[in-house]
């Protein structure tokens, strides 16, 4: 039997297909998206096999150490219009990228090269990779070891055996040795110095206050000269520690040979880790990626951000995000709560509600010149003259910091929440208001007892759509207190231990700066991707703790059945 | 006509557990309505309502829908404020001063007239939270105190040994006429003089209306109970007096059983024996 079009239309069927379709397009482009960043982004961890070849460039040969990062393929017109030597008929050729490293040799760190022209590739053993603090990635022989200039080790870095084991490890103990000194180093400028600092400052700005406020009180000056002799004292004497760590942290050196048979001499102390990718195996290779990825979450940036990790980056996304939280949460509900319980309904609740909604849809933008306008120059600029008259001209709150971004954030997703609680509230069932007023309870009684708890899921529901807008907004961050780095977290030791005023990072800029403001383009393309997968993944933990905990006050607040 | 229509009337002498002779001018008063007039709006729903309440009785208010029986019980404390557009007249004197009056505290008027609704309203929290509502809400501080309240009222709407092992879980979770009997014990808990019942058993099964009924015998010796009802078999089974309601006006109000056997008016015989309504 054979079914008409017109029956099958109106059967329904078409309509089921049309939509199922439209959900499989979404959720392949969701999962698309997602994979893509993934792939993009988690592979640059992986240590890639490091490459010796020969390159033949425009008839001059060189030898050629690196990593394949990728290849494409370009029209030979393109290559013929820049000079290259392409035979005829030949309509594309293979280029490939590689990451040779060595930007204090070479000057560049990438190089593109026709995959024709790199032969004899082979991957030696012996070839190490060095990720350094500055210069990048060193690809080389480990050939000797110095202390304090002088030889302690030798090899001619080929051939592998005991010999070269016994070098290789003394190389890694004193990588170890001076990456301890490092951290002790770090410790000690961040956290004492830099705590010795912090109250120098405060030091100075009580003094100015005095000055400011024409004080004679001869015994507070003589108390601040005091401590302050007391501090720098210290600050000699921590000094004096800091160069004796230096001197034993330049103590050690190495010989590497670069491409082309040429030999460096590199500092230990600017060695992070050093490792020999041609003969790992895949276990070594699986802790190495391990612990590179544990490296990107939980480490500072380091060379303008292209290296390390984007700890500080997640800390302030999570910490501007909570704060706007706490921001947006009480005055969303009151609004609502007034909107909805108290105000009488009518012309004007009607043109506030157009209002309320219409200022979620106003462009983010609007927002940071908002911020930046009426919080950072206005409010900030205020609260400076009236607070902090001491730290003038420097601006205290009158510039973008923690506050004015949360704020303004706050502001950007406060109609959501409004949106949300009305909606809750007005799905109070009548009659459980009315039990709680027969019981002799005044309208706030049951507003704050009865009827906010029960719209508590609905609030949450309200945040969660808050938190998932603001923590993806970057533009008005940008006028109102986000940098690219910034030198310390706005929660740390030093009192009052939290910092509203401080500039802090952000995934999201983040994400932009290292991937369009950055001087090694190549270097960074994968972290921005990288970057991209973790504020998803913050984004998403975010989300689903809020919704945990809608869910628990679900349950707790099941809904009457009326 | 009139005789034949009596034999149709419910017999309700085998369903009155309580068989005084009662008679109004021996009563002692809690409520009395002085030409009480109700407007929504330009609509007026009660049009010069004049009755008055006996302590310790049960009254029942049965009438048709929209008669005006539950806006007449949901003025006694002050319920119908709440209603946009609603204008009231006349006066209600509680214990012989005007709830209507000036300064009067409708917060505390509704703790002294407690009333229950037509479906099971508890709060979503536990049962004992529940009961204990209305005393915290007053300010009352004292654990033990409340504790035995809270013991005290479960046990009065019957249900202490019901939910004695699980004062802890949350109300929601029990059955509708443990729901209402609940609401119950809540309103009680706050020592209410008066208890308005707005059609308590209407949502809940044969079984639970009978213990709800039951209740209702048991509180009348501590609080003087208003009940509207749909169904005239509970009104002649639960109250000592009735008032027959039709459309915003009382057309007959006396004691129970005189009411159900010897209606004086007309409507009210049409009525009890099923022409309308």
């Amino acid at each position: 039997m054979r079914i008409s079009v017109s029956d099958w239309t109106r059967s329904g069927s078409p309509w089921v297909w049309l939509n199922a379709g439209a959900v499989a397009i979404c959720i392949i482009m969701v999962l698309g998206l997602l994979a893509l960043i993934a792939v993009r982004g988690l592979g640059h961890f992986w240590p890639a096999d490091v490459l010796s070849a020969s390159y033949d460039q425009n008839g001059k040969r060189s030898q050629l150490v690196g990593e394949l990062v990728e290849s494409e393929f370009v029209p030979a017109a393109q290559l013929r219009d820049s000079g290259v030597d392409v035979p005829a008929g030949v309509e594309h050729m293979k280029r490939d990228l590689f990451k040779v490293g060595n930007r204090d040799v070479t000057g560049a760190d990438f190089v593109w090269a026709l995959d024709d022209s790199v032969t004899e590739r082979s991957y030696p053993p012996m070839m190490f990779v060095a990720e350094r603090r500055e210069w990048g990635n060193l690809y080389g022989y480990l050939q000797a070891i110095k202390q304090d200039g002088e030889l302690v080790a030798q090899h001619d870095g080929y051939a592998p055996g005991p010999e070269y084991d016994a070098l290789w490890q003394d190389f890694q103990r004193r990588i170890n040795r001076a990456q301890e000194l490092h951290a002790q180093i770090e410790d000690i400028q961040k956290g004492v110095i830099g705590s010795i600092n912090y109250e120098l400052e405060r030091l100075r700005l009580k003094q100015r206050a005095l000055e400011l406020k024409n004080s004679t009180d001869a015994l507070a000056y003589a108390e601040i000269e005091d401590r302050r002799t007391e501090l720098n004292a210290e600050y000699e004497v921590l000094q004096g520690q800091l160069l004796e760590l230096s001197n034993a942290l330049n103590r050690d050196s190495f010989v590497v040979e670069v491409a082309n048979g040429r030999s460096i001499e590199v500092q230990m102390s600017k060695v992070v880790r050093a490792f020999l990718p041609n003969s790992m195996h895949v276990g070594d290779k699986i802790m190495h990626y391990l612990s590179k990825i544990w490296e990107f979450i939980a480490d500072d940036p380091r060379e303008a951000n292209t290296e390390g990790g984007i700890f500080p980056a997640i800390y302030g996304t999570v910490m501007m995000v909570l704060l706007m939280s706490v921001m947006v949460t009480p005055f969303g509900v009151i609004a609502a709560v007034y909107l909805r319980e108290y105000a009488r309904q009518g012309f004007t609740t009607r043109v506030l509600r157009i209002a309320v909604n219409n200022l979620a849809g106003v462009p983010s933008i609007v927002y940071g010149v908002f911020g930046l306008g009426f919080f950072v120059y206005f409010l900030g600029g205020n609260i400076d003259d009236l607070f902090f008259p001491e730290a003038k001209p420097s601006p205290t709150f009158g510039t973008g910091g923690l506050m004015w971004a949360s704020l303004t954030l706050a502001l950007l997703t406060v109609p959501v929440v409004i949106v949300a609680t009305e909606e809750g509230l007005s799905r109070i069932p009548r009659a459980v208001r009315e039990g709680s007023l027969a019981l002799g309870a005044t309208k706030a009684e049951t507003l704050w007892k009865v009827v906010l708890p029960m719209a508590s899921p609905a609030i949450m529901t309200g945040v969660i759509l808050a938190i998932a807008r603001a923590a993806g907004e970057v533009a008005p961050l940008m006028l109102v207190g986000v940098v690219k780095l910034a030198p310390s977290l706005p929660l740390d030791m030093n009192y009052p231990y939290l910092h509203l005023d401080q500039k802090f990072m952000h995934l999201g800029f983040h994400i932009y700066d290292v991937g369009f403001q950055s001087p090694n383009v190549e270097a960074a393309r994968p972290l921005v991707y990288a970057t991209a997968l973790l504020l998803v993944v913050v984004i998403a933990l975010l989300n689903f703790s809020a919704i945990a905990i809608r869910n628990h006050l679900r349950e707790k607040y099941k809904a009457l059945e009326m | 006509m009139t005789s034949n229509m009596k034999t149709h009337a419910i017999d309700i002498s085998s369903l009155k557990r309580d068989t005084r002779v009662l008679n109004m001018d021996d009563e002692e008063i809690t409520l009395k309505v002085n030409d009480l007039r109700l407007c929504y709006g330009d609509k007026e729903a009660l049009h010069g309502i004049n009755m008055q309440i006996p302590r310790n009785r049960v009254t029942a208010f049965i009438g048709p829908s929209g008669c005006g029986k539950s806006t007449l019980l949901r003025c006694f404390n002050r319920m119908n404020d709440l209603v946009d557009g609603c204008n009231i007249q006349g006066e209600i004197l509680l214990d012989d001063s005007n709830i209507y009056g000036r300064g009067v505290d409708v917060a505390e008027l509704r703790r002294r007239v407690g009333m229950v609704f037509q479906k099971p309203n508890p709060f979503p929290k536990s049962i004992y939270e529940n009961v204990a509502y209305g005393l915290r809400i007053q300010g009352v501080k004292k654990k033990r105190l409340i504790d035995d309240t809270v013991e005290w009222a479960l046990r009065s709407a019957a249900l202490w040994d019901e939910v004695k092992d699980r004062l802890h879980e949350s109300a929601l979770g029990m059955s509708g006429g443990q729901q209402q009997r609940l609401v119950i014990a809540r309103t009680i808990a706050v020592k209410p003089e008066v208890l308005l019942l707005d059609e308590p058993a209407s949502a809940l099964d044969p079984i639970s209306t009978l213990k709800i009924e039951e209740l209702i015998h048991a509180l009348k010796k501590d609080f003087t109970i208003a009940i509207v009802t749909h169904n005239m078999q509970q009104a002649a089974r639960v109250s000592d007096y009735t008032a027959f309601m039709y459309m915003g006006d009382l057309i007959e109000f006396g004691v129970t059983d005189t009411l159900f056997t010897n209606p004086v008016q007309k409507q009210t015989e049409d009525y009890i024996t099923g022409r309308y309504g």
